[in-house]
Order: C-alpha cells, then structure tokens, then sequence
C-alpha cells in the first residue's frame, strides 16, 4: 500500500466521517422513526472496517466515537471503545472471509448496530447511570436494530462510493481476481 | 511480513482500547471542571457554529423527513382518533339508552301515588310492535310466569298505555288505547262525571271520551284519567291513571263527548309495567271475570260487563 493511497484514504475517510458525523448530529438525531433514531455513525465504522481492513476500522472507529463523545459532551472514551470494537471486528470479518454476498451490508450493518445499542446500554449500566432496565430499552433495542438496517445498504453504497479509488487491495481478493482472469480456474486444470 | 502485520494489528487494537480506557476512567474520575472536561467544551466551542451552519444547512432535509414522518404519524393519529370517534358513538348512544331506561323505570316507581298498591306491578319490555300505521298491539317479553293474566292493565311513565289481550308462558298481547277493543272509564280532572275512553274513529292517534252528562265541566288543556268505578262498580283499571289532555269539545247530542290525546306516546314504547293482581284480590277477582266473557261481549263494552256483574 503507497503512501499516497493511505494519504488519500485518510483525507477521505476524515471528510467523510465529519459530513457523516454532522449530518447524523444536524439531521438524523431529530428525526425519530419508528420513536427511535438510526445512527449513521456506527454504520460507518462497520463498514469502513469492512472496506478496508482492521486495523483502520479499529482507528476510524475511535475517531468518530472521540468525535461523537465531545460533540454530544457524552462520556469521553465510551463510544471509542465501543466503536473501536465493532470497526476491529469488521475488518476482522473482511479479512478472514471477505464476504461477498448482496446481504453481507445488512447483517453486518444489523450487527453492528446491535453491538453498539447493547454496548452503549451495558457501559452505562456498568459505569453506573441511572439507566432504566426495562421493556423500553429492550424495544429501543429491537427498532434501532431495525432501523439501522433499513438504512444500512444506502450507507454501504455511499461509503463504497466516498472511498472508492482510495481502498487498499487486498491480496486475497487479488489473487482471486489474478485467478479468474488467467483462465486458471482450477489447480486440478494445471498439466 | 505477516507476523508484522499482525503484531501491528494487535497493537493498535490494544492501544485504541488502552487509550478508551484511560480517556473513560479520567473523565469518569474527575470533576467536571477537570481538563477532559475543559477540552470537551472546548471542543463544542469549535465546532459549534460549524454544527450551527450545518443545522440551517440541514434544516430542508430535515423538515422533509420530518414530513413524512409527521404525515405518517398524523395517519396512524387519524386512525386512532376514528377508532376512538367510534367508540365514544357507541358509548355515548348505550349511555343514552340507559338514561332513558333509567328515567323510565324511575317514573314508574312514583306510580304506587296513584293507589296501584294492590296491584303488582310487573315491569317488561316492548319486543315487537304492529308493523303497520294503527299501532294497536305490540307484545312484551313477560307473560304467565311472571303472573301476566289477559286484561291486566298496562302502564308507562307516562300514563296508560292498554290491556293485556293474551299471554302466553314467558309473553303478551297488550291492546294499546287506541285499539277498537279498548273502553276506559274516566273522568275529567277532578270532576266527578265519568265516561267511556274510546279510539276516535279514522284517527289513531286520538281518543274520544264519550257518555259525559251535559252538563259536566269539561275545558280544552283538562286531564283526563281513569275513574276507577263504572256503572257503579269497580274498574279494571285503578283510579288517576292518566290518559291524556282534553284537545277540544263536542255537545252535539245529549250526551258530551271530548277529544283526547293520549299522554302515553304509542309510538315509541320501550318498556312498560304490567300492573298485575294478585290471587284472591279484589282487582284479581275483576281480571278473572273479564276474561271469562266471550269475546264478542268483552268488546268495547268490556270493562262496563265485568264491573257490573262484580258490583251485582
């Protein structure tokens, strides 16, 4: 990976989760569907970890919580941790099994969002807010999750777009692509 | 190579997570005057016109979901509020039926004012009514059982309403007033001549109070009620029952006869009281003997007949 790659990466990934970031404080946060809010920003570290690996997920994903947490003036580090985790384990998934599948955004934007609402619920219960445990929580929950992956394939398609040209080649895919191309479809095909 | 790339992996997914972790417990442990605190503010310092700007920027986007989301919950508003519309009719409309069950029941507990306490009163509901214009008979839902015998008389709130014609187990007959079969004997307000209550012939929504002496009192807005005797005996039906209001008055022949209309609205009974005699009564005795006569003498002459061979 050249060093202009990872610089272009970085410009875009920044402006990206700053837009992203406003527009989910601006915007997203005051229009309640379903009586919850969906939330772009966990969206984003999914899938920025899902496009380029983990050890940029894990970075993005405690800039745009560092971001969130002063912004919102919430607890500063809990919503890095959380998306620190989540963008880590994105990237995990990309490069263990890279998968492919048109529903790979929506189970993963699901999950992720699912990670990030318990999260978030389990710290601040842990760190001692007064956070009612009820059927409210568990339904803000369930909707949250749910509106999250309504809205999650849209936001695939702008981060793919946001970052397109500046993502790193993964050798797997590489050597997939490598494969296909060449005619050497098979290693059983070889003389 | 890939033992670095690891390794470097690991390392900042640790670091990250340390760094969460300090940044968590140091703002967590300090006060919220503290530096975490200071660059938290510090930082909304910054960004605050720029989240300003992009607020108004945002504020069309937002106002158009705003709209759809406004318009769907106005929907779903609209359907609860006709759901509710809806319930609230029918409540309104049974609280309205009871109300006027109510001050019908009411209204004929004040009957026992009138002397009727050797009768007793059987209280039923109107279940089917003539379907045609004359409304002369409609049937209740009490018969036998509950001591319904045929010529008991019947009552509303308002005042008379008939007879009983035939009664079966757990039913009725009632002759309303206005039937061709009924003869009351009444008097005008408190005067002392008596009469004979008819239906006004060509006209059932009126009453014809006939066989006044000439020269008995009689003025159009006078109330007319049962008198209790005939002929010098007993009535069927227990004195000051009211029937109706004078509306005008004829002295054509020897005998004066006034206009009636009755008290009780026959066209909207719903529920009545049957005021029945109990065994061995005098008023039993009277009821017995009337309907023992065959129906051609238990004609518009009925109740004079049976007063009669009583008061012999």
């Amino acid at each position: 990976m050249s060093a202009s790659v990872n610089g272009s990466l970085g410009l875009r990934l920044a402006a990206f989760a700053v837009v992203v970031g406003f527009f989910q404080i601006g915007v997203v946060s005051e229009v309640p569907v379903f009586g919850v809010n969906a939330d772009l920003t966990s969206l984003l570290v999914a899938f920025v970890g899902l496009l380029c690996g983990s050890t940029v997920g894990a970075a993005c994903g405690f800039a745009v919580g560092l971001f969130v947490d002063l912004a919102l003036l919430q607890t500063l580090g809990l919503t890095s941790l959380i998306f620190t985790l989540i963008g880590y384990w994105c990237g995990r998934l990309r490069e263990l099994r890279d998968p492919q599948g048109p529903f790979t955004p929506l189970i993963v934007g699901g999950g992720a969002s699912a990670v990030a609402l318990v999260g978030y619920s389990l710290m601040e219960f842990m760190l001692g807010v007064d956070a009612p445990v009820s059927f409210e929580l568990l339904r803000e929950v369930v909707f949250g999750v749910f509106v999250n992956t309504i809205v999650a394939l849209p936001m695939w398609a702008l981060t793919r777009r946001a970052l397109e040209g500046a993502l790193p080649e993964d050798p797997r895919r590489r050597r997939r692509r490598r494969a296909y191309t060449t005619g050497g479809l098979s290693p059983l095909s070889r003389p | 190579m890939h033992d670095k790339t690891v390794r470097r992996r690991r390392t900042v997914l640790v670091l990250l997570v340390v760094l969460s972790l300090l940044l968590l417990t140091a703002y967590f442990g300090e006060s919220s005057n503290g530096r975490l605190h200071g660059v938290q503010r510090d930082f909304l310092t910054i960004v605050s016109p720029l989240q300003d700007g992009a607020n108004k920027a945002l504020k069309p986007v937002r106002d158009l979901f705003s709209w759809f989301g406004n318009t769907l919950h106005a929907k779903s508003r609209l359907a609860q509020s006709l759901k509710q519309t809806n319930r609230l009719r029918r409540e309104l409309v049974n609280d309205q039926s009871e109300k006027r069950a109510y001050r019908e029941l009411l209204a004929l507990t004040h009957l026992d004012q009138l002397g009727v306490s050797d009768y007793h009163p059987v209280t039923a509901t109107v279940v089917g009514k003539t379907p045609n214009l004359w409304y002369s008979t409609v049937n209740i839902d009490k018969g036998e059982s509950s001591g319904i015998q045929v010529n008991d008389p019947v009552v509303n709130e308002e005042g008379l309403v008939g007879k009983v014609a035939a009664v079966v187990s757990d039913g009725a007959e009632l002759d309303l007033i206005t039937n061709s079969s009924m003869g009351v004997s009444a008097r005008i307000g408190t005067s002392t001549a008596t009469g004979l209550v008819q239906p006004k012939v060509g006209d059932p929504n009126d009453l014809l109070l006939g066989y006044l002496p000439a020269n008995a009192q009689a003025n159009i807005g006078e109330y007319v009620v049962t008198s209790g005797t005939v002929a010098g005996g007993e009535s069927l039906y227990p004195p000051g029952l009211m029937i109706g209001q004078v509306t005008s008055v004829n002295e054509e022949s020897a005998y004066k006869s006034v206009n009636v209309h009755p008290a009780a609205n026959l066209h909207d009974l719903d529920i009545v009281q049957v005021l029945t005699t109990g065994a061995g009564t005098r008023a039993s005795g009277l009821s017995n003997l009337a309907a023992s006569l065959p129906s051609a003498q238990a004609g518009n002459s009925g109740e004079q007949l049976a007063s009669t061979q009583v008061g012999g």
